[in-house]
């Protein structure tokens, strides 16, 4: 089956990108290269087309079915904000970790894309309406610190983690890098004028793979490795997002688990090398054994990174990893990785 | 150039008398990406021909690159244990990873047209 490409296809074929396949779609890996992309981003500004996730609008009306379904307080935020959370099953697993941004007439809801269909069928399954916006727009991040200033003509820049839309976009002061930015959804015939403005601006086109080495960097959970439909948000470190303070879908086992040890636990950690403990490779923390759900290396640290799912809370921070029949040493950080 | 053969898992090297150095092609270092990290054999280490020799770190992914014959080696480019991108800049010259005395000869490489036509 021929892979679905984004409405800037035609763009990233003639900035001579390499693509990867990404579950359904091929997309952009790199320009001119990872590291070069993730110091861009680290050090000035980049854009990313992530125009494969999903777009769903929603009516306001939606909201109270919609907060039955996800951990985090939806409802009483102020409107224009934007909220990261996660949709759970009936176990607390996560269906998938989304982002919504707050309108006052709508809500955006932006699904991984590997999760659109599933997620679509789990709000039809619990009547709430959406429109599908997903193939009729683009979805642009606009990432590092040089960002705002680069864009502040033509975007009112909103406080951080809130939204705002001038006549043709709507966008939030949010992304998946660690660093400062905007993510703009732009209806497809808006597109190229929006792609003329970033690169005018000299704001360079950025891959996939900075992607996920900044979101890794950044201490940021990618769905499909942290998280899974095998894990919940207390498992995944993530419980700063329950603030749903009502019953929602899972929130019984979620809750008991918050009072208990007995339970998987995923942490972050660094190696004192350049050599990368990746995806499902095996380690050990004193008696507890763990697996490397994403792990690779780290720019601006200059070692080894990763999270690692461990089967219950390990009782010390030395960890050994069986790196391709080699034994080598790591730590267990609970800090960010990046202050 | 033209006395660099390859190989079909994209390592080059290079024969003079009995001695070879050994890289990994362009088409290679293209593939895997950035590399952020070489684990190169000691000098005196024996290897037959298919064995991996060096472990290339890419934030793509890991790769081998293997004995091109039966060798022992004799010199390996410490440049890329801090400089490892040395071979995403000049993987066929400054990029070589290690050189080696051959024990059994088999010059059976491709030339670089042959390997051109092998990788597209």
């Amino acid at each position: 089956m021929d892979k679905k490409t984004t409405q800037l296809h035609h763009y990233h074929l003639s900035q001579e990108a390499k693509f990867i396949d990404f579950g359904d779609w091929s997309m952009p890996f790199s320009y001119e290269g990872t590291l070069k992309e993730h110091n861009i981003v680290r050090t000035s500004s980049g854009f990313f087309d992530v125009s494969h996730m999903g777009r769903l609008e929603i009516q306001y009306s939606q909201i109270e079915k919609i907060s039955n379904l996800i951990c985090s307080e939806l409802i009483d935020i102020p409107t224009n904000k934007a909220l990261y959370s996660i949709f759970t099953n009936e176990e607390g697993n996560a269906l998938d970790d989304v982002i919504f941004w707050k309108f006052e007439d709508k809500i955006i809801l932006i699904p991984n894309a590997s999760n659109l269909d599933k997620i679509k069928s789990h709000l039809t399954t619990h009547n709430v309406e959406y429109i599908d916006k997903s193939e009729d727009t683009v979805l642009i991040a606009v990432q590092g610190p040089d960002t705002i200033d680069l864009i502040q003509d033509r975007f009112e820049i909103p406080d951080k983690f809130s939204t705002n839309h001038t006549e043709n976009y709507l966008y939030a002061r949010t992304g998946y890098t660690g660093e400062d930015g905007v993510e703009i959804m732009a209806n497809n015939e808006d597109a190229e004028s929006l792609l003329t403005f970033l690169t005018e601006k000299g704001i360079k086109p950025c891959g996939l793979g900075s992607r996920d080495t900044l979101r890794l960097e950044a201490s940021l959970p990618l769905y499909g490795f942290e998280l899974t439909e095998d894990i919940t948000p207390v498992e995944a470190s993530l419980s700063w997002t329950l603030t749903n303070k009502n019953d929602y879908l899972g929130s019984e086992r979620i809750n008991k688990q918050l009072s208990s040890e007995n339970h998987k636990v995923l942490k972050k950690f660094i190696i004192d090398s350049r050599k990368i403990a990746r995806t499902e490779t095996v380690g050990i923390a004193g008696e507890t054994k763990g697996l490397v759900t994403s792990g690779n290396f780290s720019p601006i640290l200059n070692k080894s990174i990763g999270f690692m799912l461990f089967e219950n809370m390990p009782s010390q921070d030395l960890i050994e990893f069986d790196i391709r029949g080699n034994l080598i040493e790591g730590n267990i950080v609970n800090k960010r990785f990046l202050n | 150039m033209s006395d660099i053969k390859y190989l079909e898992t994209h390592e080059w090297y290079l024969m003079k008398d009995d001695e070879i150095t050994v890289g990994i092609s362009d088409f290679a270092q293209n593939e895997l990406g950035d590399i952020v990290y070489v684990t190169l054999p000691e000098v005196g280490q024996e290897f037959e021909k298919g064995a991996a020799v060096v472990e290339v770190e890419a934030t793509k992914t890991v790769a081998d690159a293997y004995a091109p014959m039966d060798c022992t080696i004799t010199a390996v480019n410490s440049q890329l244990e801090t400089e490892p991108e040395t071979i995403n800049n000049d993987p066929c010259g400054d990029g070589w990873m290690f050189k080696a005395k051959v024990n059994t000869v088999d010059d059976s490489g491709m030339s670089y047209q042959e390997y051109e036509t092998f990788v597209s």
